[in-house]
Formats: structure tokens, C-alpha cells, sequence
């Protein structure tokens, strides 16, 4: 993808931010979707511009294709706006109910209408490890920090599988084809991986 | 297997993304009325968040933001939005506020009280101006108290429904939003018959209302000696009783 920008600018929000002096931009979030819920427009142009490369970003490692994305990304957007009201932080980090949002409609857009098959050994590659300067950035977050300690305990075809899944929207049926494995074998598979990965961040 | 575990499996995979279109639209349909399944699929987006962490961000293109405020624009001209969530997707949302403010103020043990708040948003007559209610409930049978405050006026009126004096002891009134700080705030103390003063919420903005958390706990007679709720609490959240499209603009 040639339009990536060279790093991200919207950090996922984490509920503690990472380092005292350098305060997550997720702080902000929290009360722009309050004034969102009040119909405040000029809060509604401040959230895009927060979280629009985060939510665009998402979206399109899902669809891979830009026009589907402005879709989907008006989707989301309206979304964001008529259901702002519902936002809880007691329930979920700002950047995590967003990035929900966005995720949700592209696969949902995804499943409706698959998309050309995909190149699955980059896919791979690039759901496979992360590059090692996102990785880096994660290390300052600690759960993040756990849930890639967990990821890493899975055996490696699990680990594709739920990276692939979880990034690039592949369906039960698109693992079972890529892995060679019958659907039922995948599901199995991805409930064990997902019980063990349940089981590590408890633990 | 239990039930318990398909529906957690249920949750996870519906999270990860790999379910079907079918299975997806029964799972959201399902979510709206299964407080049980929403709250899995909210704790299985919080465990998976970090895997997206890794996303770059793209710059969309420059006219996005304003197909987008087109699409608003056109929304907003229409006539009453329609309520976003049934009823029973509110009530969720309720059990995770009184979850919020009871983690976050330490308050009622949970033997202490079986927690539950319903809504009860029937008032009989159509009202010339729409109250919003809350109602705080003490089991699943019937609320304890019901409490109403029209927001235009700002008057609030407390009826207790089920409760009780009790000897000894009062009920306190609290108010907790987000922009008050992290802890509650005493809207007031009740009187021996269960009322307040229609004028404690006076000073309150009433977008910050409709936000807020209300608890009423048990308290020594004439109140928290310590200005935080030190006994049993039980919480409501205001809710319109129309429908939210022709009250928000309240």
C-alpha cells in the first residue's frame, strides 16, 4: 500500500496512558464523544480529524480498496454520529469502541461482498509480525504487551490465524481454504487459540 | 461444553471477525436482548484491541469529511431520528453504568444488595413537557424508588415505590458524571417521607443530567457523615420517557 503514511498517528487509547509525560491523545476523545452526543458539530470535525487515518487505516487493511473504504468510512462516520450517545467509558477505551465501529462495518462489508482474492503470502507477511517499529510503539503499552506475550504462547498457525482474522477480516471459510484444513478443523482450532489466549491474559 | 462457552466462542469469533454474514446479523440481532452476550463481546473487544495497534494510519482522501457532513446534514433535516437500540440495549448499557459507578467508587458490596435497574418509561398520560426517570430498583421485582426530573425546569421529584423508611437510617440522593469528578456528589438527603426538595438539581446543566449516574445509599440518620456514600447504594440513570429522537433537543 503505497498510501500509508510513514507512522501512526493515532496510537490506540489505552485506559492508562502510557507514560506520564506524554499523555494519550485518547484523553481527548472521551470528551469529544460526550459533545458529540450533544449534536456538537465542530466536535464532531475534531474527532474525525483525531481518528479519521486510524479508522481509514483499519478499514482499508480489510477491504484494500479505496473506494470501498470512503464507503464504508461514511458508514462508519454516520455511525459515530447517531450512536455517540451510547459511548460508556466505563465500558470500553474511546479508541477501542471507534476502531469497533469502523471494524465491524468493513467486515460486515467484506462478507456482503467479498472482495477479490487476495494475496494472501503478503497478507500473511503482513499480518504474520507486525513491523518492528509498530511492534516497538506497543512495548510502551502493557496490554498490549500481555496480549502479544499470550499471542507468541499460541502454536504459529494459530497465531496467523487469529492475526489474519482479526486484521484482515478473513472468514472461517477463507483460513480453511488458505490453511488447507477443513472449516471445521479451523473453527477448532481458533476456539482453542482464542480459550488460550483467554486464559493467559487471566492469568 | 457448556452454554456458557458456546456463547463465549460465540462472542470471540464474532470479535475476530471470522462468522459469516448470516451468523454475524443473528449475533447482533441476539445482542440487543442477551445483556449476558453483550457483555462477552465487550470483554472480548477489550482483550483483542491490541492486536490492532499495529494498523497505520492512512490519510483519507481531502473530500471525505465532507461526504460525510453531507450525509449528517441529511440526517439531521429528517424528521424524529428513530431510536438507535430497543429498549433492552439500553437496559445493558444501564447494568454496565451502575457497574461503572459501583467499581468506581468502591461502594455496596455486591452481597450487600442484588443490583438492578429497569426502566420504566410509561407514565400513563403523555406529559405536556417529556420528564426523563430513573428508577432504582432493589431486586428484579419492583423499584424501590422512581426518581423524575424535568430538564427544561430542572425540577425533580422522587417518589419512593416500594422503599421504605427504615429505622434509624436515611436515604441519600447522589449525583456522579464525568465532568464532576470521579467521586459522587450529594444532590441531598431525603426527608423521613422520602422526598426532596424539587430545587436540588437546580444548579445542574442538563445535558450533564442526562449523562449523569444517580445513586441513593443508606446512610447514618441526616446523612453520609464522611460526604461520599458509605452504605448500600442503589443507581438509576435518566432516561427520556419518549422516544429519544423527539427529546434530545431538549
Amino acid at each position: 500500500m503505497s498510501d500509508v503514511t510513514g507512522s501512526s498517528s493515532t496510537p490506540r487509547g489505552a485506559p492508562h496512558p502510557p507514560s506520564p509525560n506524554a499523555p494519550s491523545p485518547d484523553d481527548r476523545l472521551g470528551p469529544l464523544l460526550q459533545r458529540v452526543a450533544g449534536r456538537d458539530r465542530q466536535a464532531f470535525v475534531e474527532l474525525y480529524e483525531a481518528t479519521s487515518g486510524k479508522l481509514y487505516g483499519t478499514v482499508l487493511r480489510i477491504l484494500k480498496d479505496r473506494a470501498r473504504t470512503d464507503d464504508v468510512m461514511q458508514e462508519v462516520y454516520v455511525a459515530i454520529w447517531r450512536k455517540a450517545a451510547q459511548f460508556d467509558v466505563g465500558r470500553a477505551s474511546p479508541m477501542t469502541w471507534l476502531v469497533t465501529i469502523a471494524r465491524h462495518r468493513a467486515i460486515d462489508d467484506l462478507r456482503r461482498r467479498p472482495a477479490a482474492p487476495q494475496e494472501t503470502e503478503e497478507a500473511l507477511e503482513h499480518a504474520a509480525s507486525g513491523e518492528p517499529g509498530a511492534r516497538e510503539r506497543l512495548e510502551r503499552d502493557q496490554e498490549a504487551r500481555r496480549l502479544h506475550a499470550c499471542l507468541d504462547e499460541l502454536e504459529a498457525i494459530r497465531r496467523d490465524m487469529v492475526r489474519l482474522a482479526y486484521l484482515e477480516g478473513w472468514s472461517r471459510a477463507e483460513l480453511a481454504a488458505h490453511f488447507e484444513q477443513p472449516v471445521n478443523t479451523v473453527k477448532t482450532w481458533l476456539h482453542r487459540a482464542l480459550k488460550q489466549l483467554k486464559g493467559c491474559l487471566a492469568s | 461444553m457448556t452454554e456458557r462457552d458456546d456463547t463465549d466462542m460465540l462472542a470471540a469469533e464474532y470479535v475476530l471477525g471470522t462468522l459469516e454474514a448470516d451468523e454475524r446479523a443473528a449475533v447482533e440481532r441476539r445482542r440487543q436482548d442477551d445483556p449476558e452476550l453483550d457483555a462477552r463481546i465487550l470483554a472480548w473487544e477489550a482483550r483483542l484491541a491490541p492486536l490492532g495497534d499495529e494498523i497505520e494510519a492512512v490519510t483519507p482522501g481531502p473530500d471525505l469529511l465532507a461526504r460525510i457532513e453531507r450525509r449528517i446534514e441529511a440526517l439531521e433535516s429528517e424528521a424524529p431520528t428513530p431510536p438507535e437500540r430497543p429498549r433492552t440495549a439500553q437496559l445493558a448499557a444501564l447494568h454496565r453504568r451502575l457497574r461503572f459507578w459501583r467499581w468506581s467508587t468502591g461502594l455496596a458490596s455486591a452481597a450487600a444488595l442484588a443490583l438492578a435497574v429497569v426502566l420504566v418509561a410509561p407514565l400513563g398520560q403523555e406529559p405536556s413537557r417529556p420528564p426523563f426517570v430513573a428508577v432504582f430498583q432493589q431486586n428484579d421485582q419492583q423499584p424501590a424508588f422512581m426518581l423524575s426530573v424535568d430538564l427544561a425546569s430542572r425540577q425533580l421529584h422522587v417518589r419512593p415505590v416500594t422503599a421504605e423508611p427504615l429505622p434509624d437510617k436515611s436515604y441519600q440522593l447522589w449525583i456522579k458524571e464525568a465532568s464532576l469528578g470521579p467521586s459522587p456528589r450529594s444532590v441531598g438527603v431525603l426527608d423521613d417521607d422520602l422526598t426532596l426538595d424539587a430545587a436540588s438539581l437546580q444548579d445542574y446543566d442538563p445535558e450533564l443530567l442526562k449523562r449523569a449516574t444517580f445513586g441513593i445509599s443508606i446512610e447514618p440518620p441526616g446523612g453520609s457523615p464522611t460526604g461520599q456514600p458509605t452504605g448500600p447504594a442503589i443507581h438509576g440513570y435518566l432516561y427520556p420517557t419518549v422516544r429519544e429522537g423527539t427529546s434530545q433537543r431538549l
